[in-house]
């Protein structure tokens, strides 16, 4: 047995390879190749999580510039990483399924999730810089080669996005450590040396400004509804976009120890935005008539929720934003690859098809399962979140944490308006018969739901994970 | 007393030898073959890098100063060597489509090298100068070689403009030697270090001079409002002499300025606050007009604009931080946009390129060539883990350390229009396509796919394993002695 610090960068890399290694295997043996290495990278991840931890690995990277390359999986980021890692399993299962000729698209799915796990695993500015960035291309090539007919506009206007936020960032990374004199761009090192003032503001308005396009907050969620309206109809992309959603990790990890009293001093108009984000894109959901759309916004809305926890800087309310973040991902992507089944029966994404139920009973009883855990209702992970968010966002500020519950009633309305329109009324005459569902299927949907009703039941494995860490980041605030 | 003068011919040794490779191309081409000239020329060009080698660290000079083989020299000197290298082995394969495969065309791309390393070796304006002028000269032949309207045109304004600019340069000297009396870096800048020692006059005289020394180096980069020729002459040149334009020349200008303004003027009063609004203005026009752009090549020549604008960040930052910026920069510009340009040259069917709208599709039908394009594509934009990212990343740290705050936040939006047009071509070539092939289907050839892979290698390694090359530039004490001693 060697030693735990090096497994997130095994866990990390492993992905990377198995998708190298996709290029040069048998046709064949592509589905099974791949299903393995992500089975195994998600067996590393438990027996990280077994060990409690894998500590802090720190090596010189280009010791010129005082960048390192310093990994670790703990707390927080274990979590999100083994939710990462489960529902990259998930996705290659349903892409060997659904996609014809799947090899591209199980590459781009491993190679993803690489650059997903090095984010939550990088205590390191630069290094983070670098993986979130690395996320970035196989997710343009997934739309670019597997997307829809208007997927340019929706791709340019990603990447625009996404970049300029992380370039406004990567100035505010040179800027922490210059302005703050440390010696490297490892977090231990730039959490001893500081910047204060107005100094500050600035720089976290910089980070911000990537972390709010990537949570993604009002006013820079423009790209996330054409993002998945224009990507494969399978939806799994869309998995691997949901996971995407890293702004709320990164805005705990690195922007609330390192812009402490930016933190506090933005918190009421931040608090603000985030409850706005909720609400608004709860309202904006229940008008779609894409099922694509109307789950973008509806996954829009559990970020708005997320961002009120983090922005709270409460710590019952950070921990159920982490708690939503990483447990939002099981449902929201499973809910993604449902429509993409339904898709495959009857050839269209629209919300007013009617009559499902009679033919794919399981597709809709699994559907609306995971429609109960997205709109909180509790018995489900969901619930724990979005109850904690608000329970901690009233001690700060009880009036935005009403307007974010109205939230929860809003949520309601568009799910279940959108699931009766689809799946009950009258089939229309002449609709072809729809098959329920098949093979691997069950496990595609099961497992997820299956995990969440058991964290919406059995919440401490997962508190126990994430608790310590939030206390010590929000230690640094000085005990607010 | 007369005195014998200082002539060691060991510093020389990297230059004589391109020479030489220019040389035997001249004389032998009436015996020989171009091919067999093209493999001589790259034996030479790789028995120079060995001489470079040879001399690291050896900080030797001849002619008194005036040529100086220090370890910046031999830095810049190795990635001029390295986009010779690649034009050389593009050359074998499309020269002959291009109507210039005769030898006169090694001979002059030989003259060129030269003046390039004359120019990164030098060590006073003159010899700088006389680089300077072998290098344009036999760049403005290498851009009208071709025996078309397109290249005609663009060889002449190349060389009308590029004249003015040598004429602005050649005056800019003369102020400069006005100012200090003297012509050789180190004793500027020893003239300069303490500005009270010139009377108010002479300031004047020096501002004056730096500022036109500025402008005749701004038309060599092409920095803005200087750049007007850079599209014309890089998209109507053949593609192969683009791309030694936009790597190897440029990287020699770079190399100039950085001696005469990073070494002799550093000191010098007024010449910065001019060259961040020259920058500034060329990230915004460079970066907005290549998005506008419908054909590769020519966008590659906004792109290449743009470039001059990040690199010239480098020059805002202090010695240490900027030269070592700047010195990793170049490399990896010239890595990213030789094998970018290798691709178009390799499989374009004329030598306008091709339009960006008939790039769709390219990766089901040349999936190697499409792949490397577009990572030195993902490299231009910036994005990790290609080693695009650390020159950029270098770049803005370099002119946020040295005060340039808003210059850095500035760079950093109009990168977001850079990625849209680098992102644009690479993404359509991954999307599926039904019609005809547009491109000349069979371009893949041996040296050429070579050229590309050394690139796609290079931009690989250096963006995973950064200290590769930042390693061997990043010692400051390298850059603080521009001036020579």
């Amino acid at each position: 047995m060697f030693d735990p610090q090096w497994l997130p960068t095994i866990m990390i890399f492993l992905p990377l390879l198995g998708s190298l290694l996709l290029f040069l295997a048998p046709n064949r043996w592509r589905d099974e190749l791949a299903g393995f290495v992500a089975v195994l990278t998600l067996g590393l991840g438990l027996m990280i999580w077994y060990t409690g931890g894998s500590g802090l690995l720190g090596l010189n990277w280009i010791p010129a510039l005082g960048i390192t390359y310093s990994v670790e999986l703990s707390g927080v980021s274990l979590a999100l990483a083994l939710v990462t890692a489960f529902m990259s399993f998930i996705a290659v299962l349903y892409a060997a399924r659904r996609i014809p000729n799947p090899g591209t698209m199980l590459a781009l799915i491993l190679a993803m999730e690489t650059g997903l796990l090095g984010i939550f695993a990088a205590r390191d500015l630069i290094l983070f810089y670098v993986f979130f960035e690395d996320a970035l291309l196989p997710s343009l090539l997934m739309l670019a080669i597997y997307g829809k007919a208007h997927r340019m506009r929706a791709l340019v206007k990603f990447a625009a996005y996404t970049l300029f936020g992380s370039l406004l960032m990567l100035v505010s990374i040179i800027g922490v450590r210059y302005l703050g004199g440390s010696p490297t761009f490892a977090l231990v090192d730039l959490k001893q040396n500081l910047v204060t003032g107005p100094a500050q503001t600035w720089l976290y308005l910089g980070f911000l400004t990537a972390m709010a396009v990537k949570l993604p907050l009002w006013p820079l969620h423009a790209w996330l509804p054409d993002f998945h309206e224009q990507n494969h109809d399978s939806g799994v992309p869309d998995v691997m976009g949901t996971l995407y959603k890293v702004g709320g990790y990164g805005l705990f990890t690195f922007a609330i120890p390192l812009f402490p009293d930016a933190s506090l001093e933005l918190r009421p108009i931040l608090m603000g935005l985030a409850a706005f984000t909720a609400l608004y894109s709860a309202w904006v959901a229940f008008g779609q008539k894409d099922w694509k759309r109307l789950l973008a916004y509806a996954g829009l809305s559990h970020m708005g929720f997320v961002a009120l926890g983090v922005f709270s800087l409460n710590e019952t309310a950070v921990i159920g934003a982490m708690y939503l973040l990483a447990f939002q991902n099981l449902y929201t992507g499973a809910l993604f690859l449902s429509v993409g089944m339904v898709q495959e029966r009857i050839g269209s994404l629209d919300t007013r098809v009617g009559g499902l139920m009679t033919g794919a009973g399981a597709l809709g009883g699994m559907t609306m399962a995971l429609w109960f855990a997205s709109i909180a209702v509790p018995g489900m992970a969901g619930f724990i979140g979005e109850f904690s968010v608000l329970l901690g966002a009233y001690q700060v500020s009880p009036w935005v944490a009403f307007a974010a519950g109205l939230t929860t009633i809003a949520a309601a309305a568009y799910a279940l308006t959108a699931f009766q329109t689809t799946f009950w009324q009258a089939r229309p005459l002449g609709g072809i018969a729809v098959r329920d569902l098949v093979h691997t299927e069950w496990l595609i949907l099961g497992l997820p739901l299956v995990i969440a009703i058991f964290f919406g039941v059995y919440s401490a494995p997962a508190l126990n994970l994430m608790q310590p860490a939030v206390k010590s980041v929000l230690a640094a605030l000085g005990g607010s | 007393m007369l005195q014998a003068p200082d002539v060691a011919l060991l510093p020389l040794l990297p230059i004589l030898l391109v020479l030489a490779g220019a040389l035997l191309s001249t004389l032998l081409g009436f015996w020989v073959s171009r091919r067999t000239l093209t493999v001589i020329n790259i034996v030479t060009v790789i028995l120079s890098g060995a001489g470079m080698i040879f001399l690291w660290n050896q900080g030797l000079s001849s002619f008194a100063g005036g040529l100086q083989a220090d370890n910046a020299a031999i830095l810049l000197g190795l990635t001029i060597l390295v986009g010779t290298l690649m034009t050389l082995l593009v050359s074998l394969d499309t020269a002959w489509r291009a109507r210039v495969s005769f030898p006169e065309f090694d001979a002059m791309l030989m003259y060129a090298v030269t003046g390039c390393l004359l120019i990164v070796f030098s060590g006073d304006l003159i010899v700088m100068l006389i680089g300077l002028e072998i290098m344009s000269l036999s760049g403005y032949v290498l851009a009208t070689l071709q025996d078309s309207r397109r290249a005609e045109e663009s060889g002449l304004k190349y060389f009308l403009l590029g004249a003015a600019g040598s004429a602005i340069l050649i005056y800019g000297i003369a102020f400069v030697y006005g100012a200090t009396g003297s012509l050789n870096y180190a004793a500027i800048a020893a003239k300069v270090g303490s500005v009270s020692n010139l009377t108010p006059e002479n300031t004047g005289i020096l501002v004056g001079g730096s500022l036109l020394l500025l402008a005749g180096f701004a038309f060599k980069i092409a920095l803005v409002p200087f750049h007007q020729w850079t599209p014309d002459v890089y998209s109507g040149a053949p593609t192969t002499v683009s791309l030694f334009l936009s790597t190897v020349v440029k990287v020699a200008a770079f190399a100039g300025m950085l001696r005469v303004f990073g070494g002799a003027l550093a000191d010098a009063p007024g010449w910065a606050g001019v060259l961040q609004i020259l920058t500034a203005a060329t990230l915004i026009i460079g970066n907005t007009a290549a998005l506008l752009q419908l054909n590769f090549k020519r966008m590659m020549a906004y792109s290449a604009v743009a470039h001059t604008g990040f690199l010239a960040m480098c020059l805002l930052g202090t010695q240490a931080l900027g030269g070592a910026a700047l010195g990793y920069y170049l490399l990896v510009y010239t890595l990213m946009t030789a094998a970018a340009l290798a691709v178009v040259a390799a499989l374009q069917r004329t030598e306008t390129g091709f339009e960006i709208n008939d790039m769709r599709g390219l990766y089901y039908r040349h999936p190697g060539y499409a792949i490397a394009l577009s990572v030195c594509l993902a490299s231009l934009a910036g994005l990790p883990p290609f080693a695009g990212f650390f020159g950029k990343y270098l770049a803005f740290q370099a002119a946020f350390q040295n005060g340039y705050v808003w210059l850095s936040v500035l760079a950093a939006v109009t990168s977001v229009a850079a990625l849209v047009y680098y992102l644009r071509p690479a993404m359509l070539m991954f999307m599926p396509d039904r019609t005809p092939a547009k491109e000349y289907t069979r371009g893949e050839r041996f040296p050429t796919t070579l050229t590309i892979g050394l690139g796609v290698a290079g931009v690989t390694v250096l963006g995973i394993l950064p200290n590769v090359w930042y390693g061997w530039v990043a010692n400051p004490a390298i850059w603080q002695l521009l001036a020579g001693r």
